[in-house]
């Protein structure tokens, strides 16, 4: 090992920093114009309808604080349904019900929620408690999605799903996002999910981190994440480089959950993707957003693009194995 | 990949190269000083003027500070529209007067810098002669203000059973150690000499009224002096002490302050006798406040920055400005440098705080007190507002309603703190604070969201380093040659902007990634 500060060896690994994910490709790829479709998740939607991506069903929405009355009377002929915040950050604001106790609605961890909570809930997102910028929002319910048989065991709360990283309509990186008990259901790495890195060449997790430290298995159940098979994972990098293809952006974070009924579908987009997927690849994108750079044309048919971001992914991790 | 790309480095390096050009030019040139002097004493003294009127002759009569023993009065300037201004000078009492028709409203502004050191009057040794007829005349006789012939006074001098009369100076001391031990102070207590003695408590005019009475009775000669007793950070305070005549001298002496034969550095004298500082005749209304101004430069410095050889410079000096302008701006010019530190822990070490410039906020507001006190003041209100934050999430209200009421308790919070400090003795104690108090009620809203979004452990992080960030800018803001540098030298917020381009052009790795990302680190120094 050759001794020297921590920053040569980063470099070396290829990691990417926040001030050089920023600077170099969310200022340089993503216009600004562009930022209302993916943080709009009403805009995502409809982007993705036009162009028959696959998206979960829209059930009802609520713009004004007067419109919450008939927001609850809509969702009374559904059991379950997900309450989200139009243009919500980080999962905040999110509420999963999952059925319905008397007066009461289930929401996922079991606990309940009275309805008078629930309106209180969705007026606090009206009010823009929950977004981007604290300006005020709008309320949306979606049908809820249920796990992929091959996932949901790898989880005991909550709904995994699939980030893909597409760098200029290439896919570079991936990983599938775990919720525990601990992130509540949440697939959000910060609030304790598990982030297990996706082997693009073979499409199996090939390591995971819980809290940036590495792990082998689910703690809340003892099960492996390692080497598990993403179910139509061919199908969720192509629906994420399609989905992305439409935004303008050129470095984007794709949100894919694989449903029970529906397969893959986008769940939503994000134009400053985290870059704790790296721990969970343990692999930098550096050498993969540069060797996209270094590309002759990019300006080929969706397929052949996934079929690049593969080979480059795994011309990098034969690197990193040498 | 560079960390820092090469038009980042190059426009960074024109702004730092540009600012101290003109920072050289003006040190080596034309020598402005770079550190601020030892100028303790020094200060720059603004009195401000409102008087209305309704068309009549009139005028306005203020008292000046004259010459006086360790005391050198340096530039005095007045402006005022539509009104003639002349100095009067008689005995050693002078005034300013503005004369004319007073129509609609007149703002008058006087300034003038004092060199102040503190004095001490040696007390003469043997038997003091008695004083000269003018003297007794003038400062001996007992007088509406001065009741020096009324029975109870002289029942006490009877009961303080004084020394003879050739002994002046143990007189002076046995009166002196009555008024200011015997009788209480009180703000709310009255001003009367009769009054103040058969009560046994008075304000300070009270007391210094009594003392004059007592001495006058005592036959020592006795008057009052009303001066400024000037102080850093805060608005110059209206006093009142007395002065007795001992054979060579008017020896000064405080019943209130304690101070005996001797005047503190920061007392500034405007003038003796039962004038007010500010007085006016056909005039409506009348308002006045003083300003005052620590001093960094010596005298001749500011001559050179007022008056330099360079047109130019004088044309852009700040030190031209209002008193008042010139403070606001030292605080103001302070700011890039308090950004600059944000900048450094947001994006190089990679902190998260709450809000872009809330630590700077914060900082600004403790640049009153030392730190330590300071810090507990924002604890106290950020308890205050998470705890009625958590109390009104019963009542389920919306978002900006349940702010405004946040922002209520913030505010009364505040109004109970300055009591407290009120009674307490402690003046102006939030004055600097009531502007970011507001954003504090951002702050609480925020982390009172993230204790219920991200559990508390989440929530305290980004507080504890808006906190310590603040802690870090704390210093520069009450550093007396920052504040000097900035404010004579404004062209040094071109070499902080250069600073800024090149931290925002920076691509390079945070000392958070390299936390975050060390075991990717070690990947990479084995392959």
């Amino acid at each position: 090992m050759t001794p020297g500060p921590p920053w040569r060896g980063m470099r070396r690994a290829g990691v990417l920093g926040i001030n050089g994910r920023n600077a170099l490709y969310t200022l340089r790829c993503n216009p600004r114009r562009f930022y209302p479709l993916v943080d709009d998740k009403l805009a995502t939607k409809r982007l993705c309808e036009a162009e028959g991506i696959p998206v979960p069903k829209l059930l009802a929405t609520a713009h004004h604080h007067f419109e919450l009355r008939r927001l609850l009377a809509e969702l009374e002929r559904f059991d379950s349904f997900v309450l989200k915040p139009v243009r919500g950050a980080m999962g905040n604001g999110i509420v999963v019900v999952l059925g319905r106790r008397g007066d009461r609605f289930v929401r996922s961890g079991g606990r309940e929620i009275s309805r008078e909570g629930f309106l209180y809930h969705a007026a606090g997102i009206i009010s823009g408690l929950y977004s981007l910028a604290g300006h005020s929002d709008s309320a949306m319910v979606e049908e809820r999605l249920e796990a992929h048989p091959a996932l949901a065991g790898l989880c005991t709360d909550g709904v995994p799903d699939v980030r893909v990283i597409v760098y200029r309509g290439v896919p570079v990186m991936s990983m599938t996002r775990l919720p525990t008990r601990h992130s509540a259901g949440r697939a959000n790495l910060h609030q304790g999910a598990i982030g297990a890195g996706i082997d693009l060449s073979n499409g199996r997790t090939h390591h995971a981190i819980l809290r940036g430290k590495t792990v082998g298995v689910n703690p809340d159940s003892g099960v492996s994440v390692i080497g598990v098979p993403i179910p139509e994972f061919d199908r969720v990098l192509e629906i994420a480089v399609h989905a992305t293809d439409q935004t303008g952006l050129g470095y984007v974070g794709a949100d894919v959950v694989v449903d029970a009924r529906l397969g893959p579908v986008i769940l939503e987009m994000n134009a400053r993707p985290g870059l704790a997927i790296q721990l969970a690849n343990r692999a930098g994108l550096l050498h993969r957003l540069e060797a996209v750079d270094a590309l002759p044309e990019l300006a080929l048919p969706l397929r052949d693009r996934v079929k690049l971001g593969r080979e480059i992914a795994e011309r990098c991790r034969e690197r990193e194995a040498a | 990949m560079a960390a820092l790309s090469r038009a980042a480095l190059f426009t960074g390096a024109l702004l730092i190269a540009l600012g101290l050009g003109v920072f050289a030019t003006k040190t080596l040139v034309y020598g402005l000083p770079v550190r601020p002097a030892d100028t303790r004493g020094l200060w720059q003294v603004e009195l401000r003027i409102t008087v209305r009127g309704d068309g009549r002759q009139g005028s306005v009569t203020a008292l000046l500070p004259g010459p006086a023993e360790g005391q050198v009065v340096l530039d005095e300037r007045s402006t005022s529209d539509r009104l003639q201004f002349s100095i009067r000078s008689r005995d050693d009492l002078r005034t300013g007067v503005w004369q004319g028709r007073l129509e609609g409203v007149h703002e008058i502004f006087y300034q003038f810098r004092v060199q102040s050191r503190g004095v001490t009057f040696p007390l003469p040794d043997g038997p003091v002669p008695a004083p000269s007829k003018e003297l007794a005349k003038g400062y001996g006789r007992a007088s509406h203000e001065f009741p020096a012939s009324a029975l109870e006074v002289r029942d006490i001098l009877d009961r303080l059973a004084l020394p003879p009369a050739e002994n002046a100076v143990d007189r002076l001391r046995k009166v002196f150690a009555f008024v200011a031990h015997e009788v209480a102070t009180a703000a709310s207590a009255g001003s009367d000499a009769l009054l103040t003695l058969s009560q046994r408590e008075g304000n300070e005019t009270g007391k210094a009224r009594l003392l004059v009475t007592m001495l006058r009775a005592a036959g020592i000669p006795a008057r009052l002096v009303r001066g400024l007793e000037l102080r850093e950070l805060a608005s110059p305070e209206e006093q009142v002490w007395c002065e007795a005549w001992l054979g060579t001298a008017w020896i000064p002496l405080s019943p209130t302050d304690g101070f005996f034969a001797e005047r503190p550095a920061n007392l500034v004298p405007l003038g003796n006798g039962g004038r007010e500082p500010v007085e006016a005749t056909g005039a409506q209304a009348l308002g006045y406040r003083f300003r005052s101004l620590q001093e960094r430069l010596r005298p001749e410095e500011v001559a050179l920055l007022m008056e330099p050889e360079s047109a130019l410079l004088a044309d852009v000096s700040l030190y031209k400005l209002p008193v008042g302008t010139q403070s606001a701006l030292r605080a103001l010019l302070l700011f890039p440098l308090g950004a600059l530190i944000v900048s450094l822990f947001r994006n190089v070490v990679g902190v998260p705080t709450y809000g872009t410039f809330m630590p700077l906020l914060v900082a600004f507001a403790l640049r009153g007190y030392p730190l330590g006190p300071g810090l507990v003041l924002v604890a106290f209100v950020l308890a205050i507002g998470v705890g009625t934050r958590l109390a009104l999430e019963r009542l389920r209200l919306l978002m900006v309603p349940r702010l405004s009421i946040m922002l209520c308790v913030v505010v009364l919070s505040v109004a109970a703190l300055s009591l407290i400090g009120d009674s307490l003795g402690v003046r102006d104690f939030f004055a600097g604070v009531l502007f970011p108090i507001v954003i504090l009620t951002m702050l609480v809203e925020r982390f009172t969201i993230a204790i219920a979004e991200e559990g508390p452990r989440e929530a305290f992080v980004p507080l504890a380093w808006s906190l310590l960030v603040a802690v870090a800018i704390h210093p520069v803001f009450r550093n007396a040659f920052a504040e000097h540098a900035m404010f004579t030298f404004p062209e040094l917020c071109l070499v902080v902007m250069g600073g800024l381009v090149w931290i925002g052009g920076y691509t390079g790795y945070r000392v958070s990634d390299l936390l975050r990302f060390r075991a990717l680190a070690a990947e990479g120094a084995r392959g």
